[in-house]
């Protein structure tokens, strides 16, 4: 993982993260879904111990029950509502989306937990991401049918 | 009554509820959750002290319930001493089961240490000042008791467990070739750290002669104690961890009049 890992909502920016998180997998214990990972030793030394979320394979439903978990701060208490989470922002790749290459499919847009806000449908009936929205659950990346995914979450943000 | 069977059985529940804390967990029952880092029983929260000296460090930000929520492991140790060493880390328990099996084997260590309890308040500090330096939470990555919890809870959840258990298998190699329990009794941060939570009146092994309690000098105390401590000579702390190996053998020995026992008490 050579840059940022998506982390679960609530975190703080990344590197007040790694001095706030403890390590104590609280969080992983925590969700209901088993989305969040704990990184190893290979993942790199700072991270190692540190709750991740691969989106693809298991994405945030937003429960925020890890944020309620968290005894250090990485995961701010602060953050209590879906909308307040800022894990990152989902970009999609318009050379890989079918709709965007003519075939059409609104998996994304159907399953986003912020539905119709988050992403829309632009005039031709294809998904755009709304960027002042979209909280980085990732819930789009597991769900798009293309291989790999053509919607993808770039990890970044505080919250 | 012996102590040993008592205290077998706090360490095997101990490590039973280790792996139990994940699986009921994982089936949504998460009145009980955390680690060794930090666990939660209901709404309330116990974490290492270590841990929560080292956030204090490593972000400057003085987090109350963070801070507070040690206060309940340090009493402990300031009452019952390093119980948690003795008694609780899966650590010591595993060191112990090693331990004991070097010697059955007759293995031989390369260098045998007087107890310094110095030495490893000098490591602690290195620990605590490169996290105050970095701004990086070292300590949890050097708690062994932490990452033998949380990979067990990471093998539960996701059938794998990270690298970072080689560190539980280079202190064990070292303890059975190099120096005998030397994490537990020489480096560990967190003992070190429960070992700061001590009064003149915390719980220890004490030497009495009075009466017909007498010590017959048959150093089998001296022989039973893993840590390569010596109870006879009186103050055995900081590295003592109340495990009470001393105590048994000194009573198979002289019976009711033996002279070793734990005192919750003042020594002059």
């Amino acid at each position: 993982m050579s840059r940022q890992p998506l982390r679960p909502p609530g975190a703080v920016a990344e590197a007040e993260f790694l001095g706030r998180c403890i390590r104590c997998g609280k969080c992983a214990l925590a969700c209901p879904y088993r989305a969040i990972r704990i990184a190893g030793l290979l993942d790199g030394l700072a991270i190692m111990g540190t709750p991740v979320v691969q989106a693809r394979e298991s994405p945030c439903y937003l429960c925020l029950k890890c944020v309620s978990a968290c005894p250090s701060g990485a995961l701010d208490s602060r953050v209590k509502k879906r909308e307040q989470v800022r894990m990152g922002t989902a970009r999609i790749n318009k050379k890989e989306c079918l709709t965007w290459q003519g075939t059409f499919c609104r998996s994304c847009y159907d399953h986003c937990p912020l539905f119709n806000e988050a992403i829309t449908m632009d005039s031709e009936l294809r998904p755009v991401v709304n960027e002042k929205k979209c909280v980085g659950c990732g819930i789009c990346e597991h769900v798009c049918p293309a291989d790999p995914a053509a919607i993808t979450v770039i990890p970044g943000g505080a919250g | 009554m012996k102590i040993t069977p008592i205290r077998r059985t706090v360490q095997i529940l101990s490590l039973a509820a280790m792996g139990a804390v994940p699986l009921l967990n994982s089936r949504g029952l998460t009145a009980v959750s955390g680690s060794f880092y930090s666990v939660s029983i209901g709404p309330l929260m116990l974490t290492d002290p270590l841990i929560a000296i080292q956030s204090l460090l490593a972000t400057l930000r003085f987090d109350t319930v963070l801070l507070a929520s040690a206060l309940i492991p340090a009493g402990l140790a300031l009452v019952l001493g390093r119980v948690f060493c003795g008694w609780v880390c899966p650590q010591n328990t595993l060191s112990e089961l090693f331990d004991a099996a070097g010697r059955r084997l007759g293995i031989s260590r390369f260098f045998a240490p007087a107890p310094a309890p110095l030495a490893r308040y000098a490591v602690l500090a290195v620990i605590l000042a490169a996290t105050l330096l970095f701004g990086f939470p070292l300590a949890s990555l050097l708690s062994a008791p932490g990452i033998i919890s949380v990979q067990t809870a990471r093998f539960i959840y996701e059938g794998t467990v990270g690298l970072e258990l080689a560190l539980i298998g280079v202190i064990l190699l070292a303890e059975l070739f190099l120096v005998r329990r030397v994490w537990c009794n020489h480096l560990c941060p967190v003992g070190s750290t429960l070992g700061l939570f001590r009064s003149k009146r915390t719980l220890r092994v004490v030497m009495v002669e009075e009466g017909k309690h007498a010590c017959i000098h048959c150093r089998e105390c001296v022989k039973a104690c893993q840590l390569g401590l010596n109870p006879m000579a009186g103050e055995v702390a900081p590295q003592c961890h109340n495990c009470g190996a001393c105590i048994d053998v000194c009573r198979k020995i002289t019976g009711e009049r033996r002279p070793l026992s734990f005192r919750l008490c003042r020594r002059d």
